[in-house]
This record gives structure tokens, sequence and C-alpha cells, in this order.
């Protein structure tokens, strides 16, 4: 397969941003929600 | 404070789960390699999607903004919903731009060139982005919602620029595969399958990341207002047991 390791490679590195925002979306939601149980 | 129930949510997070592994199994493996591009035009099944994805969250920014700006329909919701959609529409224009820079060094043979398509989807990431850097920028509420709103619809305008640029200009990157003029697709089979799954599991993706970062939203924009509220009940407290600064004679001298 010509490419293959890059294709695998690039659907990682597609997958990986979209992980991260979803981590950070999850933690600042949970850090207002902290915020907003606290004022 | 979010746009979907919370069960509904949770069902829709594990649909896109499972859509995005299809889309993987697809893409990957169960889908033929391209007769001239080989397995590098897999890339497509992640590049085009998203691409569509971006046009569909700058299309919501739009429309939310268009009805904060019409009296009759004007709310907060309308506001934070175009913020969200911006947000994620940032994110999958800038992940098109990626995919779009990996499939061209081996087709192309460079990672970027400036062509009319690359350079209108490179300026409408930036627009956005400015657009996200305008919410950000202290005042009142309505005041940014409405600026922001005006913004959003002349960013907007980039959008059917960059669609039919390939059209307009004599381009490198391809016309379009799909959505051609007379409507007759140039792909079939398991690689259109594949592409029309990408376009549903990142349609999920995005309602799913959309509800998300509504409820953010949301949050922080309630948190701002109790802040103020605050702040104003500190003030006004003040006010009443501190003495009034000193005065300051300011002459033509000074």
């Amino acid at each position: 397969m010509k490419f293959a390791g890059y294709v695998i490679g690039g659907y990682s590195v597609a997958g990986a941003p979209f992980l991260l925002y979803w981590l950070r979306l999850n933690a600042r939601i949970r850090h207002a929600e902290r915020l907003d149980r606290d004022a | 404070m979010t746009l979907l129930n919370p069960r509904v949510a949770k069902v829709l997070g594990f649909a896109t789960l499972g859509s995005l592994v299809v889309l993987a199994l697809f893409g990957l493996w169960l889908a033929p390699p391209d007769a001239v591009q080989s397995d590098a035009q897999r890339l497509m099944y992640l590049h085009v999607p998203s691409a569509w994805i971006a046009y569909l969250a700058f299309g919501v920014t739009a429309l939310s903004s268009a009805l904060y700006l019409w009296r009759r329909t004007r709310s907060p919701v309308w506001d934070r919903l175009a913020g969200a959609s911006a947000e994620l529409g940032v994110l999958f224009t800038g992940m098109t731009l990626l995919m779009g820079s990996l499939w061209g060094r081996p087709v192309w043979g460079v990672w970027w060139a400036w062509d009319a398509r690359l350079v209108t989807t490179a300026v409408l990431f930036f627009l956005y982005v400015g657009y996200l850097a305008l919410r950000r920028v202290p005042a009142p509420i309505d005041a940014r919602a409405k600026r922001c709103a005006i913004a959003a619809l002349i960013a907007f305008v980039d959008v059917p620029i960059v669609h039919f640029s390939v059209d307009w200009w004599r381009t490198l990157h391809q016309q379009a595969t799909v959505f051609t003029p007379s409507l007759n697709a140039h792909i079939h089979g398991v690689m259109a399958f594949t592409l029309w799954w990408g376009v549903l599991a990142f349609t999920l993706l995005y309602i799913f990341l959309l509800d998300k970062r509504y409820r953010l939203e949301t949050l922080e924009e309630d948190l701002d207002a109790k802040e103020l509220a605050q702040a104003i009940e500190e003030r006004v407290a003040g006010a009443g047991t501190t003495a009034p600064p000193e005065q300051v004679e300011v002459g033509p001298g000074r």
C-alpha cells in the first residue's frame, strides 16, 4: 500500500485536535460550573 | 442551558464515536485505493466532509446573527449559538487546511500553493479567528452581540467565494466532485458511501460539540453577569461608608 503509513498518520493528526478540543471543553465546563456554584 | 436533552446528548456522543470508528474503517481499509492517487486519496474522506461542515457551521453563525439583528427574533440564544458555531467552524476549517496540505504533498508535490481555493479558505479561517477575537473584546452584552452579528454576516460573504473559486479562477485545486453544475457526481460505489458516511459522522460530531460549546457560552455569560452584579453591589456598599475622593483643581497651568 503506497502512502499507507502516511495516511494512517494523517487520520491520527486529524483526530488529535478534536480530542484535545473536546477534553478542553469539558474541563472549561467543569471549571465554570464550579465557579457558578461558588458565586 | 443546553441545546439538547442530556439523555439525547449522551446517545449522540456514542453515535458520534461509533460513526467515526466506522469512517476510519472504511476510509483506511474498506474503500479501494484511487487508481491515480493511490492511498493518499483516503485523506479526502476527512478533508471534504470537514470543509462542508465548516460551511454548515458558518451558515449557522450567519443565520443566528441575522436572527439576533432582527428585532422580532432578538434573543441572547442566537448570539450564543453564533459564537459556539463559529468556534467549531474555525476548528473544521483548520482541519480542512491541514488535511488538504497533507494530501497535497504526495499528490501535488507541495504542502501549500498560492491557489484561489487555498487562499480563500485561509482567508475564511482568519476572518472567523478575528470574529472570535471580537467576541472577547469587553463590552455590554447587547453591544458586543450586535457588532459580532454584523461581523459574522460580513465574514460569511467569503463562503460562496471559497465554494465557487474553482469555477471562477483557473486553480490547481480540482473542481467540484459531488456538487457539479449538472449535479452529476464523479464518485461512486464504496468511495461515494465512505464520503457520505464521513459527512454524517462529522455532522454528528459538529452537533455534539455545538451542544457542549453552547453550554459553556451560557455558563460564562451567567458568571460574567453575577460578577458584574457583585461588583456593583460592592461599589454601592463602599460608597456609603468611605469619604469622597479629594478634589483636585485642574487649571490652565497644569
